[in-house]
């Protein structure tokens, strides 16, 4: 059980932190955050190199469940759940409660869902700033997307 | 509100691989973005030294061959690898940064340190940030009257073409896919590429932070069939499957 709550805290730690990058970015509280992420991740990897795929995929067999404790973030609450197995493994972590609602929510959340474009576009054309694509090694890149879009403004 | 101001752009290898900025507003052109663009780059570069797994004397080239114990490496080894240990967690086992007994957090890293280094760059006043490493991005507006980042989501079996646009403010876009990359994405439960006319050919995942954009476009790629339904269970995730058969799917 002492494993768990660990865990428990390290997750939650885990999260905060990368709550924690928002914060860091428009305000001067950021530093202490490297040490908290140092600490937590001691046992997670210790975790990690004995328990190969365990889980399989979420089945909660005589697991439990776990809620921890809300933290609270710059963005509002937030609170993990963690399932185990009879050992005592972990095999599931979900973030069961994000921050909702507030101001600097919709602003962090502002974004939309992708929409589908009927006909070949070139990039001018698509008024598009940026490029999504799958890794693009520095060889791919001079037949890119992105190689033109950054040459256009050059 | 119109997008006809075109930012200005900067773009430069590193960690073998282009990283383009775009900027629009206050700070384009001057000392100061000029300044926080070379802090952005500096960055990253460091990051490389630490990560990266061609460089056989990184710390975590080191780590993996058991030169080195994690307690020798700088903090932030340890919290790439506890951020790998969620999303194998989460990802019931698809993604894992040992994969036969190697140790590679290169799916990790690029998210985490591209939020890392588009900090000082966010912190330019009133300047509409996009920072872009291989195609995963971060967006970031200076206020409400800056007009949307639109971002084009590559086609996988025709990288010159934009298969959807989808506009942002402040978050971040991610694809994972083979594109350019032959083979770089495996399910880490079998160490097979996702293969058959029913598996992704790429995952694209918007969400509030590079870090989980990142992670979960590759997780969610690496579950091959299971792509769409899994990051539909994944919260405040929208995202787009192209499928190996060229059918898309709207996730959100």
């Amino acid at each position: 059980m002492k494993r768990i709550v660990l865990w428990l805290l390290s997750t939650v730690s885990a999260v905060v932190l990368m709550f924690g990058y928002h914060t860091s970015t428009s305000g001067p509280a950021a530093t202490a955050q490297a040490p908290v992420g140092a600490s937590l991740s001691t046992t997670s990897t210790t975790t990690s190199s004995g328990s190969g795929a365990g889980g399989g995929s979420g089945g909660t067999d005589g697991g439990t469940t776990t809620t921890g404790k809300t933290a609270q973030t710059r963005w509002g609450p937030v609170q993990v759940q963690i399932t185990t197995d009879a050992s005592g493994q972990i095999t599931d972590v979900e973030v069961v409660d994000y921050p909702s609602g507030n101001g600097e929510d919709q602003r962090i959340n502002s974004y939309a869902l992708p929409k589908l474009v009927q006909e070949t576009l070139d990039v001018q054309s698509a008024d598009i700033d940026m490029v999504s694509g799958a890794t693009v090694t520095s060889e791919g890149y001079l037949q890119s997307l992105q190689s033109a879009l950054d040459a256009v403004s050059a | 509100m119109t997008t006809a101001v075109r930012p200005a752009r900067y773009v430069e290898q590193v960690m073998g691989m282009p990283v383009s900025l775009a900027l629009r507003g206050r700070h384009t052109d001057d000392a100061e973005a000029r300044g926080a663009w070379a802090e952005a780059i500096a960055a990253l570069r460091d990051v490389d030294r630490v990560f990266s797994t061609h460089r056989q004397d990184s710390f975590v080239s080191r780590l993996g061959r058991g030169e080195l114990t994690l307690d020798d490496c700088p903090p932030e080894v340890a919290e790439v690898l506890a951020l790998g240990e969620l999303a194998r967690l989460q990802s019931h086992g698809a993604f894992d940064v040992r994969r036969g007994g190697v140790l590679d957090p290169s799916g990790v890293v690029k998210g985490w340190a591209v939020e890392r280094a588009a900090r000082p760059l966010r912190a330019l006043p009133e300047t509409d940030v996009c920072l872009s490493a291989g195609g995963d991005m971060v967006c970031h507006v200076g206020g409400p009257a800056s007009p949307d980042w639109r971002i084009g989501i590559e086609d996988p079996h025709d990288p010159t073409r934009v298969l959807a646009v989808v506009p942002v403010r402040t978050g971040a876009v991610a694809t994972s896919g083979l594109a350019h990359r032959g083979g770089h994405v495996v399910d880490a439960r079998t160490g097979a590429v996702p293969d058959g006319p029913d598996v992704a050919a790429s995952v694209t995942v918007v969400h509030d932070d590079l870090v989980w954009a990142d992670l979960d476009a590759t997780a969610a790629f690496a579950l091959g069939r299971d792509a769409a339904r899994w990051l539909r269970t994944r919260a405040r995730r929208t995202g787009l499957v192209v499928w190996a058969d060229g059918s898309t799917e709207v996730v959100g």
